[in-house]
């Protein structure tokens, strides 16, 4: 009874700060405070995923936790290089329109 | 319930209220400051020390079974994953954002640093014999 009620007070703690990650990730300006924003969304919606694995006492829901902190990870470091290429992608169309970036060599991509 | 149980608890509990007001530390951060790289710097914190005392709560609560190390797993794994979304995330402002210069300082290369750290040295130590 007494997990119960810990339990409880974490995950409506926790769904409230959620809500207010979720406003950062609307509000913020630039990219990268939206990615920001996301990455914090995945470590709270981790602790409770294991908050919720220990109240209905399913111990499999902890690998699904793993696995969520292994995706939320990818997610981040695929995201942060795709828009990169993007503004890289535009920088070099506005540099010299006229061969529309289709040619150029790869080597100088520090990407 | 016996005395032990209660002990139990209770560092439960205090790990887990750690792990909440680190939380709430860490969105106070991203909401007061005003640039990116400014709130990478509250946002890490709750990535790896929030996650982990909330962890450990959970693991004392949860005794001495497998599922403690599936978790003790997620708490080694963020430990390696979360410095380095940190550096990726801070690498897409540095490329994408023109308007760097405004916001923070940049050195082209490190000389310049030393270069500027020795100076300010110098200066000190003017200062100071003057005084």
């Amino acid at each position: 009874m007494v997990y119960h009620t810990i339990y409880i007070t974490m995950l409506i703690l926790l769904s409230f700060m959620l809500l207010a990650c979720l406003i950062r990730a609307v509000r913020g300006p630039l990219i990268a405070d939206r990615l920001m924003a996301v990455n914090m969304m995945g470590t709270m919606v981790m602790v409770m995923i294991a908050v919720l694995a220990l109240m209905l006492n399913e111990g499999y829901l902890v690998d699904i936790c793993l696995i969520y902190a292994m995706i939320s990870f990818l997610a981040v470091v695929v995201l942060s290089k795709v828009y990169i290429g993007i503004y890289e992608e535009k920088h070099r169309k506005e540099k010299d329109p006229k061969n529309n970036g289709v040619k150029e060599d790869m080597s100088d991509g520090n990407t | 319930m016996g005395i032990l149980e209660w002990i139990k608890i209770m560092i439960g509990s205090a790990f887990l209220l750690c792990g909440v007001v680190i939380f709430f530390t860490e969105l106070f951060g991203v909401f007061h400051f005003k640039y990116v790289l400014n709130r990478m710097h509250a946002a890490a914190m709750g990535d790896t020390l929030g996650i982990t005392s909330c962890l450990i709560g959970l693991m004392i609560f949860s005794g001495f079974n497998y599922t403690t190390l599936k978790i003790l797993l997620i708490i080694i794994f963020l430990w390696f994953s979360s410095p380095v979304s940190s550096h990726v995330l801070s690498r897409l402002e540095a490329a994408t954002n023109e308007n760097l210069s405004e916001h923070c300082e940049i050195y082209k290369d490190l000389s310049a640093l030393e270069q500027e750290l020795k100076d300010r040295e110098a200066a000190e130590e003017k200062g100071a014999n003057t005084l």
